[in-house]
């Protein structure tokens, strides 16, 4: 084995240049850190000098491991990019520092904190590489334990979220469907309702269906803002308003009536939604059937607003007045004051001089 | 009414709705052709009839197939296709080349006027204004009848 025999010959300079005395190498040989040095000059790279550690770690005997690559250390599983990273730092002449998995004589492996430096003389050139290795299989083994553990929980914190996922999903899904489900059966009870007023000829059940119809509008009106803005949770009433407003102004058909609304952004959960929506309709019915009988116009103010913790809407006309036509519809009332005991709003009906001013009065936060 | 009396077709499967739509076309003067409950019944109809606007509910006795009418009937018809539907936010964005859509639950009035105002927007070829509260148009559509801000006034 020529490679051998060279590579004794090396370590044998190595060991001549410094004496047998020479307290640096007796500590080197004796320590029980493993350290080899190699040669570079030759092919190869082949280790000229183990030390006793070395060989107790590994589990070779001198004579297998002078004169040859450090590689036989290598196996299957070792990273081949630790591997990398050493052959870049031999090649560029620069130290390196990796964690390998090394395979000792028996089969058996461990945990090699490699420590790899080149060695110069004094022109400046590569003469040997120096290497020691630190057996860490035992935190390596905890460290991989820890990793593992790590990585089992992100698993399950991932699977996890994953379920929540979908279970958001077809709540999602569900609560479109019930939405689609609550808007065309309202659609189907305003139809019922028209078709039936086209059929009958008493006026007074006609009236009574456009009193219905009129309410089945106010809560479809709800719900078709309910599911439009992001926050399901939340009503705006000035929105809602201004909806009302509209359909029932169109539907009225009343040129002669002018409406002025001053209306605040207010949000007030959706769960007071419909009865506000019914109260707030009744009151502009009544306004607009009472207050301003055919041929006789004016202007219904409709306001919105926070107001020292309550919500005030205000309900204004300059029509005829209270008592001063017909009685105000029952019915109508009836439903005013019982929402309004629902919602612990207080009503207040006063005369605008002319005309009629209705304030309701809603606690932001629940009771008076 | 402005405009021309239009033909209506009416795709819808909610029978009692179907009716009443029928009544409302009539009484803002248009021209009620009939009502198709299914997809094919609808595409059928409108390739015999050639509605000039055609009241499409996304879900017919057959599925969630309106979107598909819709483009059939403005694809192979040359029909305008508005949808009446509950579900306004799973509508295509394209509109599947439907005009614009009327949320459910619509009101008369709400019906009417967006009659009247797409009877106009279609003889007229350019609107008459923000459409009425309760008609979204499809951004096409707002574009192609003059609207420079098409989802400013959406029901």
């Amino acid at each position: 084995m020529n490679d051998y025999e060279e590579s004794r010959r090396a370590g044998a300079r190595l060991a001549a240049e410094h004496n047998i005395d020479d307290p640096f190498a007796a500590a080197i040989r004796a320590t029980r850190m493993a350290m080899i040095v190699t040669d570079p000059s030759q092919a190869e790279n082949p280790i000229i000098f183990a030390n006793d550690a070395f060989l107790r770690l590994t589990g070779y005997g001198r004579d297998e491991v002078i004169g040859r690559n450090c590689r036989f250390l290598q196996g299957p599983n070792t990273d081949p990019k630790a591997i990398e990273t050493l052959r870049a730092a031999v090649a560029a002449g620069e130290d390196a520092s990796v964690d390998l998995l090394n395979y000792r004589k028996d089969g058996s492996t461990f945990w090699n904190a490699l420590y790899l430096s080149p060695v110069r003389n004094d022109a400046g050139d590569i003469v040997y590489f120096f290497g020691s290795q630190l057996d860490v299989s035992d935190r390596k083994v905890v460290e991989l334990r820890a990793r593992d553990r790590s990585d089992d929980l992100r698993h399950e914190v991932e699977a996890r979220t994953r379920e929540l996922t979908q279970a958001l999903e077809q709540k999602t899904v569900l609560l479109h469907e019930v939405d689609h489900r609550v808007k065309n059966n309202l659609q189907l009870i305003s139809s019922l309702l028209l078709l039936q007023n086209r059929r009958v000829a008493d006026p007074n059940v006609k009236a009574s269906l456009k009193g219905m119809l009129g309410r089945v509008n106010a809560i479809a009106t709800v719900h078709r803002r309910l599911f439009q803005s992001e926050d399901v949770e939340r009503f705006d009433v000035s929105a809602f308003i201004r909806d009302l407003v509209a359909d029932l102004m169109g539907s009225i058909q009343r040129d002669d009536i002018e409406m002025q609304l001053d209306l605040e952004r207010v949000d007030i959960p959706a769960a007071k939604a419909a009865p506000l929506a019914l109260v707030v309709n009744e009151l502009l019915t009544n306004a607009l059937r009472h207050g301003f009988p055919e041929g006789r116009g004016g202007r219904i103010f409709v306001g919105v607003r926070r107001e020292n913790g309550d919500f005030r809407i205000e309900i204004t006309d300059d029509g005829v007045g209270i008592g001063k036509t017909s009685p105000v519809s029952g019915f109508g009332l009836t439903i005013v004051q019982l929402l309004c005991q629902q919602l612990k709003a207080r009503g207040e009906t006063t005369d605008a001089e002319p005309g009629t001013r209705v304030v309701v009065l809603l606690p932001v936060n629940g009771a008076h | 009414m402005s405009g021309k009396a239009l033909d209506v077709l009416i795709v819808e499967d909610e029978m009692l709705l179907a009716i009443e739509l029928e009544y409302l076309v009539e009484e803002v003067g248009c021209h009620a052709l009939g009502c198709a409950m299914s997809a094919d019944e609808a595409v059928d109809l409108a390739a015999r009839l050639r509605p000039d606007l055609a009241l499409i509910d996304v879900h017919l006795s057959d599925g969630p197939t309106g979107i598909d009418v819709a483009r059939r009937i403005h694809e192979d018809c040359g029909g305008t296709a508005l949808f009446m539907t509950a579900n306004v936010k799973r509508l295509p964005e394209d509109f599947a080349g439907a005009c614009g859509v009327i949320g459910k639950p619509y009101s008369e009035h709400g019906v009417k006027t967006a009659l009247a105002y797409l009877a106009c927007c279609l003889t007229e070829g350019r609107a008459p204004g923000l459409p009425p509260v309760g008609l979204t148009l499809a951004p096409r559509y707002a574009q192609l009848w003059g609207l420079d801000q098409p989802l400013s006034k959406s029901a």
